[in-house]
């Protein structure tokens, strides 16, 4: 048996950031994800690796930006309220193609809001978030091992296709200490001509946005709506349980997931034919796996903590061919195995 | 501007920097943006940056100024450009990353940044062009306006009740302990060019040494926002930007002072 | 077999310390955990509630709704707890601070006088592991030897905080 070892899931963020060879992390402290940054604080140093608690998020995101142009893997981790500051940055590393990984620990909003577990970002966090034509690959991690393995995805992903990548994650997910298996090291990181490490022995690298001829300007945003158009073909992923035989799907994900498939496990013991699937991925969505179902003849339930936002996406795959009720909770307040089990036994 | 490389000029006894790109720049004539980047470029040669300084642009009229130098160079947000430098200058220390911010960039929405770059003293070069106005977006009022100055957001004038007063950014900062050097200059005349050119220079060797953050505030003519001649515009902020915003040193460590044997001119 | 277990008092009774010390005991026998803390804000000086899965399979929820025990360490605890509680569960009542005894016949419960119990034990700040004692004594979810290997590896460095803590957890199992 592998090594397991208990860890928080915001630990597990930061020890999977350390394992992928982030080199740098930048943030300011926000409840529920404040250890993640004392963590950062202790072992970027022990790692001889860059840690700096900045005087904003704003500043953080920028200096993201700056150390992941300086060719370093480079990430910051905040919640809600801070996430919101930090869409300019995001879009300017989306508009200059520059990987990083940003960890939102969801808190309830709008607003300040409240410090207890949420998924309120859902459209901000797929929908690119900022200004612009863009796209970010999101990955909802739903147990302590995924807050790890997810982050040191997201560092591939990343760099795989120059572009920020984000973990999404609930405030409850954050807090909660469940076992891990710590995954190997990263030992090679890709290289990354275009960084700016002084223009010594090659022609200068310029990091920008911006086209001084405005006319070569949307020709350069094709070339990132393609590549979005490949993050989206290629890198869908879910979990599916109990789906083959389902005449009702849960649709979940994050703390919600694990509520789900308590629901599921109850309503199977009620002889009701219950399957999960879980996005991995929210951004790109599984849109064709849940139409397939819906083709199948699946009612489905969305369970989300918040007014219902992901009920939109099954709503795009599904369309009108099949009934879908949402079961959710919002300003911080879990979602139960019970609440879920009840939407299912109401539409069995 | 002429080729410094062009055949047929061996008796040429002023050309462009090494460091610079030979393209003309988007400025407005009278302009005193290209002024300051002229002689950027004219330290980076004379101290041999060529492969190790970043230019970190920021948003204003001197956006692209990575476009003009030979080096690396990148864009940042509007007023984060200390932010982007500091995380290079971590990361890499060797490099030698220094910021070109505008009053509104500097002085308005990024005043967090380059405050607590300051105050964390980050080895890093900051050259801040005040010019009294949001150049790029057409002479709105910027935090350095001048008291009854005109602006196309206050076309009556600045006035304290509506605006307040202009902030002293040089003399702010100079409260703090991180930075080891902080100067105003100004460009208005031949004598005052070559004074910025020497505080620029001090600013990098300052970096350069591993000392804390060096900031050059150099006042800078916008003609065409302050609705007044190139020529007048000098004479223009001579009169009238000095006595508000005051030339000189306000903080040289004695590390930065002693480097002062090594700026020529 | 799985547990589901909620722990629910005042911050600063030490409910989260007995949640982990049940989580980390049921990992070193190889069992599937999670351990959340929870803060509702109702009141001031708020309550303080931590949910633990012990399993052999993967493990769900990580909220609880019905604990098949339940620790209620102060009044609005047992408001919560006692009709949470499943069927044959395990009820462990703060009898120091909570004066109601519980008409449910399909639970056990068992009232701890935690406060005066850990007083005898030599200071009354241990009253969190009286009930965690209380806890093993009433089921058979880990091993009083698996907690004092844990709380010999969380408090090596604080020899007299270690044999308080134990004797109080001895102290809790009397209350069977
Ligand atoms: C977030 C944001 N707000 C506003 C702008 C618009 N904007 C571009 S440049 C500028 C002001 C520039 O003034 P200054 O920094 O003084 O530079 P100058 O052009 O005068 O050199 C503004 C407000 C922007 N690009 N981004
Ligand atoms: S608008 Fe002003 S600052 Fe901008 S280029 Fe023209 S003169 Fe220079
Ligand atoms: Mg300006």
């Amino acid at each position: 048996m592998p090594e397991r070892t208990l860890m928080g899931g915001n630990i597990a963020i930061a020890e999977g950031a350390i394992l992928a060879g982030c080199g740098a992390y930048f943030g300011y402290p926000i409840t529920p994800q404040n250890d993640l940054l004392e963590h950062m604080a202790k072992r970027m140093p022990e790692e001889d690796r860059i840690f700096l608690q900045t005087e904003s998020e704003l500043a953080a995101i920028n200096m993201v930006y700056g150390a992941a142009a300086a060719g370093f893997r480079s990430m910051t981790s905040t919640s809600s309220p801070g996430f919101s500051l930090q869409q300019e940055g995001i879009s300017y590393m989306a508009g200059s193609e520059i990987p990083a990984v940003i960890a939102n620990i969801m808190r309830a909003g709008p607003g300040l809001g409240n410090i207890g577990g949420a998924q309120g970002d859902y459209m901000q966090c797929t929908r690119g978030g900022g200004h612009g034509d863009y796209y970010l690959i999101t990955l909802a991690p739903s147990s302590v091992q995924d807050m790890l393995d997810y982050t040191m995805l997201a560092f591939e992903l990343a760099d795989k296709y120059r572009n920020p990548v984000l973990v999404m994650a609930d405030g409850f997910l954050g807090q909660v200490v469940e076992s891990v298996v710590i995954r190997d090291r990263v030992k090679k990181l890709p290289e990354k001509k275009w960084a700016i490490t002084g223009a010594a022995g090659r022609p200068k690298n310029i990091i920008n946005s911006f086209e001084m001829n405005p006319m070569d300007h949307p020709a350069r945003i094709k070339l990132i709506l393609q590549k979005f158009e490949r993050m989206k073909r290629n890198e869908v992923r879910y979990e599916g349980l109990e789906l083959e035989d389902a005449d009702i799907v849960l649709v979940a994900y994050g703390s919600v997931a694990r509520s789900a498939m308590t629901a599921m496990q109850k309503a199977r013991l009620h002889k009701i034919k219950v399957g999960l699937l879980r996005p991995i991925t929210v951004l790109p969505f599984p849109y064709q796996p849940l139409s397939d179902l819906a083709g199948r003849g699946c009612k489905f339930v969305v369970a989300e903590m918040s007014a219902g936002q992901m009920v939109e996406d099954v709503r795009i795959a599904v369309g009108n061919r099949n009934e879908i009720k949402l079961v959710n909770s919002w300003g911080g307040v879990p979602l139960t195995a019970d609440e879920i089990f009840e939407a299912i036994d109401l539409l069995a | 501007m002429r080729k410094a490389s062009m055949d047929g000029f061996e008796d040429m006894v002023f050309g462009k920097p090494e460091v610079m790109e030979d393209r003309p720049t988007h400025f407005c004539p009278g302009c005193g943006h290209g002024i300051t980047q002229r002689l950027i470029g004219e330290v980076l040669d004379e101290l041999g940056l060529q492969e190790r300084a970043v230019c970190v642009a920021s948003i204003g009229c001197t956006v692209t100024a990575y476009a003009y130098f030979k080096i690396d160079g990148l864009e940042s947000a509007h007023g984060r450009a200390p932010a982007v430098a500091t995380a290079i200058k971590r990361c890499r220390p060797e490099l030698v990353p220094f910021t070109l911010q505008g009053d509104g960039d500097l002085a308005s929405i990024g005043t967090a940044e380059i405050v607590h770059a300051a105050a964390r003293g980050e080895k890093i070069t900051v050259i801040f062009a005040n010019n009294a106005t949001y150049g790029m977006t057409g002479g709105q009022l910027a935090p350095t306006t001048l008291i009854g100055m005109y602006s196309s957001s206050t076309t009556g004038g600045r006035t304290v009740e509506q605006a307040g007063y202009p902030i002293r950014m040089s003399e702010m900062l100079a409260t703090l302990d991180g930075p080891s050097y902080i100067t105003r200059v100004s460009l208005h005349n031949p004598a005052n060019v070559r004074k910025a050119r020497k505080a620029i220079e001090l600013a990098f060797r300052a970096q350069l040494a591993g000392l804390g953050l060096s900031f050059v505030e150099v006042l800078s003519m916008c003609p065409i926002n302050w609705k007044i001649e190139p020529v007048k515009a000098r004479q223009w902020m001579a009169e009238n930007m000095i006595p508000q915003f005051p030339l000189g040193e306000f903080k040289c460590i004695p590390e930065v002072e002693a480097l002062k044997k090594g700026v020529k001119g | 077999m799985s547990w589901e277990i909620t722990v629910s008092g005042f911050g600063g009774q030490g409910v989260l310390f007995i949640g982990r010390l049940l989580m980390e005991s049921a990992f070193h026998s190889d069992k599937e955990v999670s351990w959340l803390p929870y803060y509702s804000g109702e009141k001031r000086g708020g309550m303080c509630t931590c949910f633990v899965n012990i399993s052999d399979e993967r493990i769900g929820s990580i909220f609880i709704t019905h604990p098949d025990i339940a620790v209620a360490m102060n009044p609005a605890a047992m408001k919560i707890l006692e009709p949470a509680v499943k069927t044959g569960g395990v009820l462990v009542v703060n009898e120091s601070l909570i004066k109601n005894k519980t008409s449910r016949r399909d639970i056990k419960a068992v009232y701890v006088p935690t406060v005066e119990a850990s007083k005898e034990v030599g200071d009354e700040s241990v009253g969190n592991l009286v009930a965690l004692g209380a806890v093993i004594a009433n089921s058979q979810v880990v091993t009083t030897t698996s907690i004092i290997k844990v709380l010999n590896q969380i408090l090596s460095k604080d020899k007299h905080q270690l044999e308080l803590n134990k004797a109080a957890l001895l102290k809790g199992c009397e209350y069977s």
